[in-house]
């Protein structure tokens, strides 16, 4: 096992786009060569020698699998994170920016704090655990794209903003805190887990599974109650639709 | 500046050279007969030369392009290369940014390449951004076939207001030729409807797409386009529609040419060759279609091949596009320009195991397999409707392999082998055919053999060689090298400049944008013009003065002249 750990130099006032920070990447690599990979901060080319400190301990071999990246301190204007990452995994030790873990298929990221928006968008496989709080759009498609997350699981200890798991296709969302509006906006698969309050969930949702345990401040009128259901040993009112577009989705409300 | 192309294996149908080893020799942009001793020389090696290539029916300028870029942001970040010292950068897949469309036509060995339809009122934003498309030579066919004065000429059979109608038209879009979509339905399509058939009434303008149809030909003809007609039938996008498009192909037994190319171009075939009554029973017609042409003289077709993957359907024809947006669920761009015509944009996805999807790839290969002249049938994929341009490497490399095409065929959806003949059919084209169906055969349909799509003395010194030698390979065979040296050029020399050299673009020089000025006697524009005046004033939301296209809108400007008054007399 490689483990490599990144620290800031500095305080890092502008957005860095940071798509090389990926086991896949640092898989097999010297420090060195880990120091002079690209990265943008705002307009300007720069490497993540000059930003980060990077200390390689043990040998990996080329296997992202076996490729440990551990990051300590305040990465909250670094985006991109773990992008694309197939294996190996990521430990955050403080807040990232957006895109973290964008389209990732496999291995495993986590933050012990906050994540920005769109953490998991596109994701396809392997996890995500966010301790802290997730931003806007978690798990979701970017703009324009008619499929977000398509497998893989994101857990959020804390709370999530606005359109969790929109366009979803695959894999699971848990939310334990309170999700903002619109949960599963135009889903079409996968499962959302909500374990405190929401607000519209389920809008156009073609198919899949939102269940929330919390209070639901408003329902979207476009859904048709079919009584109870009890969903791993809890009682839940069911109902159907998005009946606007003819959907299959199941909505579970406490 | 001179240069010497030596030892190519030079494939050149309209001079009759067949693989022959050929010197090219190139002056001041011009191919000619021979250079001094102080020209330039490139050594093909023996590999394989062609004309530079010409695509005769492609949507890259225009309102309805920019309408598919602006509602798919995800297809923009598909394609994404960036800046480097020569290219600016690339961006999106099947609408890419115009920067995009240069690189990767003039990657590909390709040259000249015409936008298939703009509407005249909409002509400024195709021309502000053919001009901004880097090396190839462009033009834009003019829509004619839903507007309003079209419609009452037609009506009152008045082909001398029609022609002057026609003319200033293009002067107008500083278009290239006339372009009919689903002739009627474009204009009903405002009122929520559309026409059924060809001999269907438009109401309020008491004409039928017949009439229009062969209105506009004899019109085309009258003032001696370079162009014939170019038209997408009506009820494109309907099971059983290869009827009405056969029904249109015999309109053109009824019309003489002024020229020596067909009187009507139909464009897409993959779209309207559909058999079937429903999408249960959908089927492909092509061979009927082929049987067409290989039995008539004054009809040529283009493929319009589908490629699986991601597309963006786009096109005048409003109503077929509300159609697509329901049954797919998809996104859906619908647009009304005025008194002119409608349009449409739903992004698609085509899959292999999807029968109508795979009913589909097999039509426009059967249309090309079984037609035998490849003169009749063009190589496009309808960009970006049936795929993005980028793919007519695979599409000549499916041509040109039986062993290609059958390995495709295992993948699709099984409908494939009983509602198509692809299967069954072993015929594999060869260099000069692809020859034929990417150049001379394109330019020939344009109109531009006098300088495009040949290599002979006085054309334009375009040309292409890719990293094949013909003598050394099995294209049946060895399909895979087929296709990636038609996708990136050993050299694309445009004017007589290197512009790609190992598929690398090495020099950006601006194209220019051809337009036909087609004289009519004044008398006739004048009549003309009194009730142009009365619709801007009564329907038209701009002004007349807003409305042409100015010449500091084509900088690049390739002036053809055509008329009725003979250019001798002017």
């Amino acid at each position: 096992m490689q483990t490599v750990t990144l620290k800031p130099r500095m305080e890092i006032m502008i957005s860095v786009e940071a798509e090389n920070i990926s086991p896949d990447r640092f898989a097999g690599r010297t420090e060195k060569e880990i120091q002079s990979l690209e990265v943008w901060m705002g307009n300007r080319r720069t490497t993540i020698g000059e930003l980060f400190s990077v200390k390689v301990e043990g040998e990996g071999g080329s296997a992202a699998a076996d490729t440990e990246i551990i990051m300590e301190g305040d990465f909250s204007r670094v985006k991109r994170i773990g992008e694309g990452m197939t294996a190996g995994s990521i430990m955050i030790k403080g807040n990232v920016d957006m895109h973290l873990g964008a389209k990732m298929s496999g291995g495993k990221i986590t933050v012990a704090g906050n994540a920005d928006s769109w953490a998991g968008r596109e994701m396809k496989g392997g996890e995500i655990i966010i301790e802290g709080d997730a931003g806007y759009y978690l798990g979701s498609g970017y703009r324009g794209e008619t499929c977000g997350m398509r497998g893989g699981k994101i857990t959020v200890l804390g709370n999530a903003l606005d359109f969790v798991g929109e366009h979803m296709c695959g894999g699971e969302i848990v939310v334990k805190g309170n999700a903002g509006l619109l949960p599963g906006l135009s889903n079409n698969g996968g499962k959302i887990i909500i374990g405190g309050s929401t607000s519209r969930p389920g809008s156009e949702m073609a198919k899949g599974t939102i269940i929330i345990n919390g209070a639901v401040d408003e329902m979207m009128p476009v859904y048709r109650q079919e009584g109870t259901e009890v969903v791993d040993g809890v009682t839940y009112r069911k109902y159907t639709g998005d009946v606007v577009v003819n959907g299959k989705g199941l909505l579970y409300v406490k | 500046m001179e240069l010497l192309i030596k030892n190519g294996a030079v494939y050149d149908p309209i001079n009759g050279i067949k693989g022959d080893k050929t010197d090219i020799s190139i002056k001041n942009g011009k191919i000619v007969d021979k250079v001094s001793s102080r020209a330039l020389v490139i050594d093909a090696g023996g590999r394989l030369i062609m004309p530079g290539g010409v695509d005769a029916h492609s949507h890259i300028a225009g309102a309805k392009v920019n309408v598919g870029r602006v509602m798919r942001p995800e297809d923009t970040r598909a394609g994404i290369i960036p800046r480097t010292k020569i290219t600016r950068p690339y961006t999106g897949y099947t609408v890419p940014n115009v920067y995009a469309i240069g690189y990767r036509y003039a990657q590909m060995g390709y040259t000249t390449v015409f936008e298939a339809a703009q509407a005249i009122m909409k002509a400024r934003h195709t021309h502000e951004e053919l001009e901004e498309i880097p090396i190839i030579d462009k033009g834009a066919l003019t829509l004619f076939g839903s507007n309003w004065p079209t419609m009452d000429y037609v009506r009152e059979k008045d082909m001398d207001k029609l022609a002057a109608y026609v003319a200033w038209g293009l002067l107008a879009s500083r278009g290239f030729g006339i372009k009919a979509v689903n002739p009627g339905g474009g204009e009903m399509w405002g009122f929520g409807k559309n026409v059924s058939g060809l001999d269907d009434v438009v109401p309020n303008f008491d004409v039928t797409p017949a009439q229009i149809i062969v209105s506009l030909m004899k019109v085309n003809e009258m003032l001696g386009l370079p162009h014939s007609v170019h038209l997408h039938c009506n009820n494109l996008g309907k099971p059983g529609n290869y009827k009405t498009t056969l029904a249109s192909m015999e309109l053109a037994k009824q019309v003489k040419p002024s020229k020596d190319r067909q009187v009507m171009h139909v464009t897409h075939l993959t779209f309207n060759s559909w058999g079937g009554t429903n999408w249960g029973d959908f089927e492909s017609k092509a061979d009927e279609i082929a049987n067409f042409l290989n039995n008539s003289e004054n009809v040529t077709t283009d493929m319009g091949q589908l490629i699986f993957g991601s597309a963006t359907t786009m096109t005048a024809d409003g109503p077929v596009q509300y159609a697509n947006a329901k049954l797919l669920h998809a996104k859906w761009g619908n647009g009304d320009v005025e008194l002119e015509d409608a349009s449409g944009v739903v992004p698609i996805f085509y899959v292999k195991q999807i029968s109508i999807h795979a009913i589909m790839w097999a039509m426009g290969l059967e249309l090309a397999l079984l037609t035998k002249d490849p003169y009749k049938v063009l190589l496009t994929t309808d960009h970006p409707n049936g795929g993005p341009f980028v793919n007519y490497p695979e599409v000549i490399a499916l041509l040109m392999s039986n062993k290609k095409r059958q390995e495709e065929i295992k993948t699709l959806n099984e409908a494939v082998h009983k509602r198509t003949r692809i299967p069954g059919i072993e015929r594999e084209l060869d260099f000069n055919d692809i020859a034929i169906m990417t150049r001379a055969g394109s330019a020939k349909v344009l109109g531009l053999l006098d300088t495009k799509g040949h290599l002979g003395a006085g054309a334009d010194a375009d040309i292409a060689i890719y990293d094949i030698k013909p003598d050394q390979i099995d294209p049946s065979v060895e399909h895979a090298k087929i296709k990636s040296a038609f996708s990136s050029a050993a050299y694309t020399i445009k004017g007589g400049e290197v512009v790609v050299k190992d598929g690398q673009i090495v020099a950006t020089p601006a194209g220019r944008t051809f337009w036909v000025d087609a004289s009519v006697p004044d008398q006739h524009t004048d009549i003309m013009m009194k009730d142009i005046r009365m619709k801007f004033k009564n329907y038209y939301s701009i002004n007349l003065a807003n409305y042409m296209v100015e010449d500091a809108y084509v900088t690049h400007p390739n002036v053809v002249r055509a008329g009725v008054i003979p250019v001798t007399a002017r």
